[in-house]
């Protein structure tokens, strides 16, 4: 039975028909919003665990570096010279790097106008070793000497690098003492986006999780002003989503773009893809506390069966290199002498044979929000499988990953899979270090592995790089040695850093040293 | 009154099982929350200071009920992720995504109604089948998937429509909106700042129409079935036999007995669409609950996801209360169920 109703089809044909003109003709009408000449747009992944400078140790360094600045900038490896003034204008140490002492900018002004001297220098060099997340940074730091306001004297218990750890990302800001004083008092002062920096950008607004704005701050003491007044910053952790902001007009630049979208960029005139070495290095840890993977021979067997050449393809896209050892290339104390694994199936099944072990079975967890470890860790299980072991993977959330690490690491994972990168430019002191040195109870040594002689090597490299940066790779080049025999770890690839610059700005290169940053006091219209 | 009640005290423990689920759930998963809030290289001093003052060493069911009492009195906790408390968070969030899902509702009711009338007159014909596929394909197409799509064909290649956001990002320089009601482009009308108006309607369009696919297919075919089912019933025979006119049966006759159920499934998928943000509000960079919601999840923000759900829960019970209101006020027999 048909229903006769009042809608005639002709009427019907007429609705549908204004519809869709309505729909093509909104976007005609619809005028975009003129663009605001002075606002600079951009559009980030880099979220803000905190606006605290001093408890800083996440990617709110991407903003952290516009607002603050540390006595140092250390710049792009091969750049000379190898650092460039920022609070300090100039710098000695001692003979015996035991003592170094900083000019201070003369002219240099907190957001509020009040001055950068000795006593913020101290007070922010104390408040960080007392509390930061970076706090381990400072562990030469005997004594702060501000006595002259111009100049800070750093008294060290033993020789370290006082220029490179001065310049670090994380904990070496210098911090305005009265913010220092307000956030003893009220923990909570910085979390409405307020600061105390001295940088050449304050935040003028900050709607978490969304958006970040930031101003250009007048009085700052660089010579050239940035040409952008205005940061307009939004967070869009999905890079496909940054991608359409940036191509469709919404921003100007992308920093997180799809690493499979570069291709589609290099055809595009209207965008530069350049690639830079990245402090980011994949490491997987095996679980030395159990059997059989206490036996350093089926390690060995296990890093003998994986495709690297395949694992650096699929995970870093083509913009990746296997790493040697836990250090990535680019920084100190990265050695290109240091052999890799390569896959041999045939070696690692004799590896296996030679050791007893049957039918292994293990337990491999990665990061499930990393979308480079979801993509090779299971071409890892595959390799696994041509030498007989059967890998359960496990993608979890890392603090998932982490914690469960943390907790029972006699029953944890057999192989945990991580992406790792430097507090500071020198993995001696963090990933030789936080990684295979041994501790009491597990932090970032989750391959539970204890080595005395390692030890010595890592901890004697230390004390040495501050006045013998040479006799200190020597020693940490014996370590890295030790870390590819004894295999405690399975040393996956170095990632590259890949960004896609629209040609229309001039926009600072990437610094291998600040590496969530970008220097937005550095961006201006290409010429 | 009484069936008031009861649907009342029905809600509520509806309520604090939910709350009661989600709470232990986010406890008894092996996470550390300490983490979400102080990073990733967090020392294990920091994370077990912190563990002491967010009251996680404390047993699940005093912390449940420490949670249910702050609750009832305004305190929804801070969130792990955005250190902002929670609900505050959810009272900036949620007009943008009332906003989206005003329109995305309203544009599948009166397109999905009057393409499932449409269909239903053309039965069988070419004009049904056209209806019945573009129904499929909408409840079947997971959203994240099609927002992908529209993205990728009108924002990217056609340039039709802005890919994200609810507004352009030089319209807070240009053409700021005062802050009246809290509803940003509600507020733009009222006061009258129309350029904000017209781009934060050409925003809308894409989030709003990849909202509301789910939601049209449903209430389409839900029309046609309907409209079929009542014509062919006898009354509608008899009103015919007394030669009533076929717009006065349609409209006044037929539509009504087919309007109940419509009714209900309009109010459902309104409730669903507030969990429908979440993966549109992600895709399309909308600064409502529903990004908010994703990335609680992923950081495991366990007092941002209990707010959430909390608000999830008590939208589904105020829209089915709503919804059990109207059905009474058009078939007053519904009281006597």
């Amino acid at each position: 039975m048909s229903i006769k109703i009042a809608f005639s089809s002709q009427r019907i044909r007429l609705i549908a028909g204004a519809t869709i003109a309505l729909f093509a003709i909104a976007s005609f009408v619809v005028p975009s919003t003129a663009q605001a000449a002075s606002v600079f747009k951009v559009s980030t992944s880099a979220a803000v665990t905190t606006w605290d400078p001093v408890q800083s140790f996440s990617t709110e360094a991407f903003y952290m570096t516009n607002i603050y600045e540390p006595l140092l900038w250390k710049n792009p490896d091969g750049v000379t010279p190898e650092y460039s003034p920022a609070l300090a204008t100039s710098w000695t140490s001692s003979a015996d790097g035991k003592t170094w002492t900083f000019k201070l900018r003369a002219g240099a002004t907190f957001h509020d106008g009040s001055p950068v001297n000795s006593a913020a220098v101290k007070a922010s060099f104390d408040a960080s070793k007392k509390i930061g997340g970076a706090g381990f940074i400072w562990d030469a730091l005997k004594s702060v000497d501000a006595s002259a306001s111009d100049t800070v004297v750093l008294n060290l218990s033993y020789a370290a690098p006082m220029d490179l750890i001065a310049s670090s990302t994380y904990g070496a800001y210098i911090v305005n003492p009265k913010t220092l004083v307000a956030v003893a008092a009220d923990s909570k002062y910085y979390e409405s986006g307020k600061d105390g920096g001295s940088g050449p950008y304050t935040i003028d607004s900050y709607k978490a999780g969304s958006s970040v704005v930031l101003t250009a701050y007048a009085k700052h003491w660089a010579a050239v002003k940035p040409a952008y007044s205005t940061i307009d910053i939004s967070i869009v952790p999905d890079a496909i989503t940054a991608q359409q902001m940036m191509t469709s007009g919404q921003v100007d630049w992308a920093t997180n773009v799809p690493l499979t979208s570069m291709t589609s960029f290099r055809r595009n005139s209207k965008y530069t893809v350049v690639k830079y070495k990245s402090p980011f290095n994949y490491v997987g840890y095996f679980n030395t506390l159990r059997a059989p993977l206490n036996n350093p021979v089926v390690r060995q067997a296990l890093s003998y069966a994986l495709n690297y050449r395949e694992i650096t393809t699929v995970g870093g896209q083509g913009y990746a290199t296997q790493a040697r050892g836990p250090v990535p290339a680019g920084i100190y104390p990265y050695d290109p002498a240091i052999p890799q694994y390569s896959r041999q199936v045939e070696k690692a099944k004799r590896l296996l044979a030679s050791a007893g072990v049957k039918d292994l079975k293990i337990k491999v967890t990665y990061a499930s929000e990393n979308s480079a470890e979801a993509r090779f860790v299971p071409l890892m299980k595959d390799a696994f499988a041509a030498i007989g072991v059967d890998a359960d993977i496990q993608g979890i959330l890392f603090s998932q990953q982490w914690s469960a690490a943390k907790k029972d690491p006699a029953n944890a994972q057999d192989l945990f899979i991580v992406k790792y990168w430097p507090t500071y430019s020198d993995a001696g002191v963090d990933n030789l270090w936080s990684l295979f040195h041994s501790s009491t109870k597990p932090f970032f040594n989750l391959s539970y592995w204890k080595n005395a002689a390692y030890d010595k090597l890592v901890d004697d490299a230390i004390e040495l790089s501050g006045s013998d940066k040479a006799g200190a790779q020597k020693l940490y080049s014996q370590a890295m040695m030790m870390l590819y025999k004894e295999a405690p770890g399975i040393y996956l690839y170095d990632e590259a850093q890949v960004s896609v610059l629209p040609k229309k700005f001039s926009i600072p290169k990437y610094n291998i040293n600040y590496p969530f940053s970008a220097f937005f006091a550095g961006v201006k219209l290409s010429s | 009154m009484k069936v008031v009640w009861n649907r009342l005290s029905s809600a509520l423990l509806v309520l604090i099982a939910a709350s009661f689920i989600t709470f232990t759930l986010a406890r008894v998963i092996p996470n550390d929350p300490s983490l979400a809030y102080i990073g990733p290289k967090a020392t294990a001093a920091d994370a077990a200071k912190l563990r002491i003052t967010l009251g996680l060493d404390q047993p699940i069911p005093v912390q449940y009920i420490k949670y249910v009492w702050q609750t009832l009195h305004g305190n929804w906790g801070y969130s792990l992720s955005t250190k902002q408390p929670v609900l505050q968070e959810i009272i900036d969030r949620l007009p943008s995504t009332i906003e989206l899902i005003f329109f995305a509702m309203s544009f599948a009711f009166i397109f999905g109604v009057a393409l499932g009338v449409y269909a239903a007159k053309y039965r069988g014909r070419v004009q049904d089948s056209v209806i019945r596929i573009l129904a499929i394909a909408g409840v079947s197409m997971p959203a994240f998937w099609l927002g992908l799509l529209l993205q990728l064909l009108f924002a990217g290649r056609l340039a039709w429509f802005p890919a994200t956001g609810q507004f352009d990002i030089d319209l807070k320089y240009e053409h700021p909106i005062s802050k009246v009601t809290g509803f940003p482009l509600f507020d733009s009308i009222i006061t009258g700042n129309f350029t904000a108006t017209l781009n934060g309607l050409h925003h809308m369009v894409l989030p709003a129409l990849t909202l509301s696919a789910y939601s049209f297919g449903l209430l389409s075919r839900m029309a046609r079935a309907n409209l079929l089912e009542v014509m062919s019933s006898d009354y509608i025979k008899v009103a015919r036999a007394y030669g009533l006119s076929e717009r006065l049966i349609f409209f006044k006759l037929a539509l009504k007995n087919a309007l109940p159920p419509i009714v209900t499934v309009t109010g459902l998928s309104t409730a669903y669409l507030i969990t429908g943000t979440f993966f549109v509000e992600q895709v399309y960079a909308w600064p409502g609950i529903g990004g908010f919601a994703v990335n609680s999840l992923l950081s495991i923000d366990y007092p941002a996801i209990m707010g959430i759900t909390l608000l999830a829960a008590v939208g589904y019970l105020v829209i089915n209360f709503i919804v059990d209101l109207i059905q009474a006020k058009i078939d007053p027999r519904m009281w006597l169920r």
